[in-house]
């Protein structure tokens, strides 16, 4: 076994493999043995640049090179034609991120916001927000007092420009506490 | 160490109940070596060698060979090691339970099964799954019989009977590890009820009879499934001596082809499966029956283990 290769019998949650030219994070996996046939490892593994989640079953015999992939904390600085330009919080160097790649995060995108980028083979690959961001309210409907009431919302527009599904209570103006993973309205958040 | 009260319990009052079961139905219990001179033969089982010998992967040898000196209803539980086995469903020591009963057929041990598991689920306060032969089914479910050949074209659209390896996974090149590949990924996760499965491919008959006719040769063999896990295999004997030599010659080379070293062939075992009477037998994973018939995710609580890197 050289350095870099893993055994399908070694492999631990959290790893990140190269298979079929993609890089892979293992999310969870199961030695199986049927009675009179070889081992296998059934293993469930995300997609680190589409998100795919899929379970594949590889015989505990086969080997894997580990992907070329490293996480770097990067600082967002602006957006231009270039694309969305990064800062290395280490090395200072900047990158630029093409849209494709920032995808929906871009709708929770602020300055001097830190994410972790992950470059595959010294590229950008994709990106992860801070679970939670704080957004201004820059356009909704005048707020319903008193209607604190669950379940009933209205759009709003926030500082990104993006819509956020919001209580009827909530005013233009105000702050907001979003989750960036599923883009939901999680509090006021009072200055 | 990893010890859990309520689990190791559960475990001595399903086994209490398994012994009063096997003690009811005229068996004897035989204690047999643990430290064998000959492994079993099969490439893809690891003995664990200590001493002279080996630690038995089963105690399959040496109790044909007291089935064969006379006794025709035996049983035994007892530690077995398989080396490169582990995970949430393996470990490398196991108990098993085996029995052997001369005159059985496959469908005779069924109905064991079927029984062992009712007195488990009744030791454990867990409503069992009804009969294969009763009309109505319980919240556990009914115990169902499919064959390999039918069970896979239900789960994947190949049929085994004509498919190259290609058509079964494109992926493999023998067909060994085709049909294997896609029943680890697409057919054993479907087996989510009490199920025997039988029919098994002749290549796959270890010990068992072969019946060679017809387009999917098949082995005298069922495999028993409970909450998704395999319990057990069965078959019906092998009692020919001369094809049994000729199939220990045959694993020898495939385990030579594997990479793996050669076993010794005990010669008085083999003349022994000469001399069995016609029977069937049946070895069942106890941490297995146990931790299914309580709903557990693994065989854990029910066994006393140290920790995985004392292995």
């Amino acid at each position: 076994m050289s350095v870099g290769t893993y055994n399908s019998s070694d492999i631990k949650k959290g790893l990140k493999l190269e298979i079929d030219g993609y890089p892979w994070s293992i999310v969870d996996f199961q030695f199986v043995k049927p009675g009179k046939g070889q081992a296998f490892n059934r293993i469930r593994m995300k997609n680190l640049i589409t998100g795919q989640v899929v379970e594949r079953t590889y015989k505990i015999v086969e080997s894997f090179q580990v992907a070329d992939v490293e996480e770097v904390q990067m600082e967002f600085l602006y957006h231009d034609g270039d694309g969305y330009n990064f800062m290395n919080q280490e090395s200072f160097e900047q990158v630029a991120i093409q849209k494709d790649v920032v995808g929906d995060s871009a709708n929770f995108l602020l300055e001097n916001m830190k994410c972790a980028v992950l470059f595959y083979k010294g590229r950008p690959v994709s990106l992860e927000l801070p679970n939670f961001v704080e957004l201004l309210i820059t356009y909704c409907e005048p707020g319903v007092k008193g209607n604190t009431a669950t379940g009933t919302t209205k759009n709003a527009t926030v500082s990104t420009g993006a819509q956020v599904a919001v209580p009827l209570f909530i005013e233009q103006g105000e702050t907001i506490k979003v989750d960036t993973r599923t883009g939901d309205y999680v509090e006021r958040v009072r200055r | 160490m990893t010890v859990d009260p309520a689990g190791l319990r559960a475990r001595a009052q399903a086994l209490a109940a398994v012994r009063r079961w096997f003690d009811h139905h005229g068996y004897l219990e035989v204690p047999t070596p643990v430290l064998v001179p000959a492994p079993a033969m099969e490439a893809q089982l690891h003995a664990v060698s200590a001493g002279n010998g080996w630690l038995r992967t089963s105690p399959e040898f040496a109790l044909k060979r007291v089935l064969a000196a006379g006794l025709p209803r035996i049983y035994e539980v007892g530690p077995c090691f398989r080396d490169r086995e582990r995970g949430r469903w393996h470990g490398r020591e196991f108990t098993m339970l085996e029995w052997y009963r001369a005159g059985a057929e496959l469908t005779d041990l069924m109905d064991e099964v079927e029984a062992l598991v009712a007195v488990t689920c009744a030791a454990l306060g867990v409503v069992a799954p009804a009969s294969r032969h009763d009309t109505r089914p319980t919240a556990a479910g009914q115990w169902r019989r499919v064959g390999v050949r039918a069970l896979f074209r239900a789960c994947t659209g190949v049929d085994l009977a004509h498919a190259t390896i290609g058509e079964i996974s494109p992926d493999d090149e023998t067909w060994s590890d085709a049909f294997f590949r896609r029943w680890v990924a697409d057919v054993e996760p479907q087996l989510t009820g009490p199920t025997f499965v039988d029919d098994w491919p002749a290549s796959q008959a270890a010990l068992a009879r072969t019946y060679t006719d017809g387009a999917f040769p098949t082995a005298g063999r069922f495999e028993v499934y409970l909450g998704g896990v395999e319990l057990g295999n069965a078959f019906f004997e092998l009692i020919d001596a001369a094809e049994q030599a000729r199939r220990f010659g045959a694993s020898n080379a495939e385990r030579i082809a594997f990479g793996e070293a050669p076993h010794p062939v005990d010669p008085a075992f083999v003349a022994a499966v000469g001399q069995m009477p016609r029977s069937a037998g049946i070895a069942v994973g106890v941490d297995r029956l146990v931790a299914a018939v309580s709903g557990w995710p693994g065989i854990a609580p029910g066994r006393v283990a140290v920790a995985e890197g004392a292995r």
